[in-house]
């Protein structure tokens, strides 16, 4: 007889966040992990030699010019927007989960490999607000971390988003204080964004996100080394029980 | 950057907020909040597209006064700079490449020495180090308004009949600089410095740190002042090529107005006549490429349809005013001219935030995103979650491992590691690892064999393939055997659940399936995933025993196994039956057991005694006998 085996503890949440974006009408998108400069940075409003770049330590390929490891998973969201235009798409939402990497020594909470969730909603000027991102994410914490959190905005920057915000999430850690926790990055995407897509930024218009996987997962399970998820330790997948 | 309340306090008639309210302020309104460093100081992080004006005192009282509502007392940049007396005893040149504007100042007859209390305390509050008083002069300008400047002794610079000539020019390839902490630097011809375009010296790095020939000390009497702005992409090349990132460099690259000059030659003037003394013999300002005034429009309706909140007139127009922001009406545009200093406000878009921000997010109340219908399925997600479900029913236990290691095709520019230069191939060093790391912990997971799977992306020959590798190890007899088994099942129950002869590749101990043939064959079903609970595994060594019991036939294992539970102790981590047989009326049960602590490496004279009471136990039911 076999025992069964365990998933990995990035796929099960996985699942579950996917369910609860598809209940917002969002479709899962994916992309390469070793992308185009264009989709990292350039198109996405971040030039060569802009000080943005520096806000993530990147993986360059070395002989492969134009080329990196991408450093977060809204190259998905470009790649979708491009697709919006290219079938002349009037709306779309996607969630793109994802491997992303960034150039950084690694301790408990800082990983060279990480996953992100990431995702975008584009419809016709007016449709997509900064309201319906406070509804998404208000609706997304509420269904995966429980029925008392809070969401809140901060000013922030991000250069593919305008305006651009942080999104605070209040959650209560069983046996712990409640307390507001940096959950994610978000805004209203920015006209260079949607005209290097191929749209009419006055025509379409919508929000973005992504955050870490990892970090939400942490918060959740109490869980206390982020390198236990991409170290290859059973250890780490049997550390979790399906409650009854 | 770090912000002092008591600087920030000469900007204010009335008292500022007590420093946790400047925190919520521009927490909510402005900045990130990096670091509450004392009841007088906070570390602020200034993103890219404030950093034109925010990384100044003046800045963030400028935010305050917008947010709070407190008028400023003084604003130094609303006070318009009145014009510099010219001179011929200072003749610049430049390279209007590199150069956006430069003014250069004369000064004669300063004192170097000690900075006064005030500048110094200022400026160590902040935590800088006072040097003298024309060096803290230069910084203080610098932190209040965001201006760096250099000076230079005219001393050390070789005069044309009492001309001084300063040429900003391109650097020469290999031309080498030893800057004021004492490194030599070689530059290439992507670089930018100022030289003594008589005596022919190198001076500064321009825009990015001074020489140390010409730095000002003690017998210092004669100053060139220098005030530039430079083409924030060739800076930040140069920055970053010499490896030097100054103050100075890390404002430049973001791209002050070049209009702030005029205001930071008048500022350090000023200073450095009330605290140093000395004439100003006159100013030269290359000023070639002045910007005209932006102006960007936005309505009301733009406001109201990104932010998805109602907005007011007054509201707005209140926002602007607040901001400083003078603007007209053009039907139902408001047409805004931000000040000067404000180069992030270049869209429309731009103001939106302008309003968001200032008025509150808390002012956006939450709307639901309604979905109508179901949403499309990711085939690729799909069929990787049927082979999970697959796999997992069959034993096999999901890991993710690095794709960084030490041989592959594609390398990192900048690995993490020497072992880490390359993307994996597949997944072979990987699971290889896996087995060397989870093998010995096999006993834990009550497991003979390691049996492991990992979906991901590998780049064999540089091109990334999305694949499923599974793993089969274990420590027994004939293992080659039974791993060659595993896998060949492996292989076979997935092509009987995709329905046709799936194509893979072995390599060790792994059994590498392209993803790309699964895509629209096998797909999960959208069952709910259940909800899990954690338990923090110990990382100290485990230690196992086993312990076989002759038992009367008919006593049931569950019995024996309650007796060790009791009495193994409370680091008794597992107790598994792993041989059970019956022979003339006794059957023998044999347990393994692992002890394991949350906080410490166990010994064996520890385990041996829990071991005892374990063993004294069973003895001492009737007819038991440990064996």
């Amino acid at each position: 007889m076999n025992l069964a085996g365990r998933l990995h503890p990035i796929s099960t949440p996985l699942r579950e966040l996917a369910s609860i974006f598809a209940r917002m009408g969002f479709s899962v998108a994916h992309g390469p992990e070793l992308e185009t400069e264009w989709h990292t940075f350039t198109g996405l409003n971040i030039p060569p030699d802009h000080p943005a770049r520096d806000m993530q330590d990147t993986f360059w390929i070395k002989d492969r010019k134009e080329e990196v490891m991408r450093t977060h998973t809204t190259t998905v969201t470009l790649r979708m927007l491009e697709k919006m235009a290219k079938e002349n798409l009037t709306e779309l939402r996607t969630f793109n989960p994802g491997k992303v990497f960034r150039n950084e020594a690694t301790d408990i909470t800082h990983e060279a490999q990480f996953y992100q969730i990431d995702g975008f909603a584009a419809a016709p000027t007016g449709q997509i607000t900064l309201a319906h991102l406070k509804g998404t994410f208000e609706q997304l914490y509420k269904e995966y971390l429980g029925p008392d959190v809070k969401v809140r905005f901060r000013p922030s920057f991000f250069s593919f988003t305008e305006p651009s915000v942080e999104i605070d999430c209040w959650f209560h850690v069983p046996g712990k204080e409640g307390r507001w926790l940096e959950m994610s990055g978000a805004g209203m995407l920015h006209p260079t964004v949607m005209r290097n897509a191929g749209l009419d930024p006055e025509k379409t218009q919508g929000f973005a996100f992504g955050g870490g996987l990892e970090r939400l997962l942490m918060v959740k399970y109490g869980i206390p080394d982020v390198r236990y998820f991409h170290n290859g330790d059973l250890r780490f997948d049997y550390a979790f029980e399906e409650k009854v | 950057m770090k912000v002092s309340r008591s600087w920030l306090q000469k900007y204010f008639e009335a008292e500022l907020p007590s420093i946790p309210a400047i925190d919520d302020a521009l927490t909510f309104h402005a900045f990130e909040i990096e670091e509450v460093i004392s009841d007088d100081v906070i570390d602020l992080k200034v993103l890219p597209d404030r950093a034109g004006y925010g990384l100044s005192h003046r800045g963030i009282a400028h935010e305050l006064s917008a947010i709070l509502k407190m008028p400023m007392k003084m604003d130094p940049l609303r006070v318009p700079v009145s014009a510099f007396p010219p001179t011929d005893k200072l003749v610049i040149t430049q390279d209007d490449t590199y150069v956006l504007r430069h003014a250069g100042a004369l000064v004669r007859g300063i004192k170097v020495g000690p900075s006064p209390d005030w500048l110094k305390t200022a400026l160590e509050a902040v935590g800088q180090r006072s040097i003298n008083n024309i060096v803290d002069i230069l910084n203080y300008v610098m932190l209040d308004i965001g201006q760096p400047a250099g000076a230079f002794d005219v001393g050390t610079l070789k005069k044309d009949d009492d001309v001084v000539k300063i040429d900003i020019r391109r650097a020469k390839k290999g031309e080498k600089i030893t800057i004021l902490t004492g490194e030599e630097y070689e530059l290439t011809d992507a670089m930018f410095v100022f030289t003594d375009a008589v005596g022919g010296t190198l001076l500064d790095v321009a825009g990015i740190k001074g020489g140390k020939s010409s730095g000002v000390t003690e017998k210092t009497t004669d100053l060139f002042i220098s005030v530039g702005n430079y083409d924030g992409t060739l800076l930040r090349r140069a920055s970053q090529a010499l490896k030097i990132f100054t103050d100075a460099s890390t404002r430049y690259q973001n791209r002050p107005s070049p209009e702030l000059v005029g205001y930071g030659m008048r500022d350090v003037l000023a200073l450095i006549k009330q605290v140093a003394g000395g004439e100003l013999v006159g100013v030269v300002d290359e000023y070639p490429r002045k910007p005209v005034a932006r102006t960007v429009s936005v309505t009301r309706k733009n406001i109201e349809e990104i932010l998805g909140a109602e907005y007011s007139e007054t509201v707005i127009e209140d926002v602007f005013a607040r901001l400083g922001f003078s603007f007209s009406k053009n039907g139902d545009a408001y047409v805004v001219t931000p000040p000067f200093e404000r180069i992030d406000i270049n869209v429309m878009q731009d103001l939106v935030e302008e309003v968001g921000r200032i008025a509150g997010y808390d002012h956006v109340a939450t709307k639901a995103m309604t979905a109508s219908g179901s949403v499309p399925k990711n085939e690729v997600i799909a069929a990787c979650n049927a082979v999970r479900d697959i796999l997992a029913k069959e034993g096999y236990s999901e890991i993710s491992s690095y794709v960084f290691q030490d041989v592959g095709d594609v390398e990192m520019a900048k690995p993490l590691a020497d072992d880490k230069k390359f993307l994996r191939p597949s997944f072979e060093r990987g699971h290889m690892r896996a087995i060397e790391q989870n093998g010995p912990n096999l006993p834990l997971f009550n497991a003979k064999d390691l049996k492991l799977f990992e979906i991901g992306a590998v780049w064999p020959k540089g091109k990334e393939k999305l694949i499923l590798g599974v793993t089969h190890w274990t420590p027994e007899k004939s293992a080659n055997k039974k791993t060659d088994a595993a896998l060949g099942a492996v292989s076979e129950f997935l092509s009987a659940a995709a329905g046709k002869p799936l194509s893979s590749a072995r390599i060790g101990n792994t059994l590498q399936f392209e993803i790309s043939q699964l895509i629209g064959v096998l797909s999960a079903t959208n069952a709910k995933p259940p909800s899990l609970t954690y338990q923090q595994f110990s990382l100290y060594p485990f230690v196992l025993r086993d312990i076989a019991v002759w038992v009367p036939d008919g006593v049931a294992a569950s019995a024996v196994e309650s007796i060790i539970r009791e009495k193994a102790g409370a680091l008794l981590k597992r107790c598994d039956l792993f041989d059970t047989f019956s022979k003339e009326g006794r059957t023998s049960y044999a347990y393994r057991l692992v002890f394991q602590s949350m906080d410490k490496t166990l010994t064996d004279a520890e385990v041996n005694a829990w071991m005892k009471v374990v063993t004294d136990t069973l003895h001492e039911q009737l007819n038991w006998q440990v064996r």
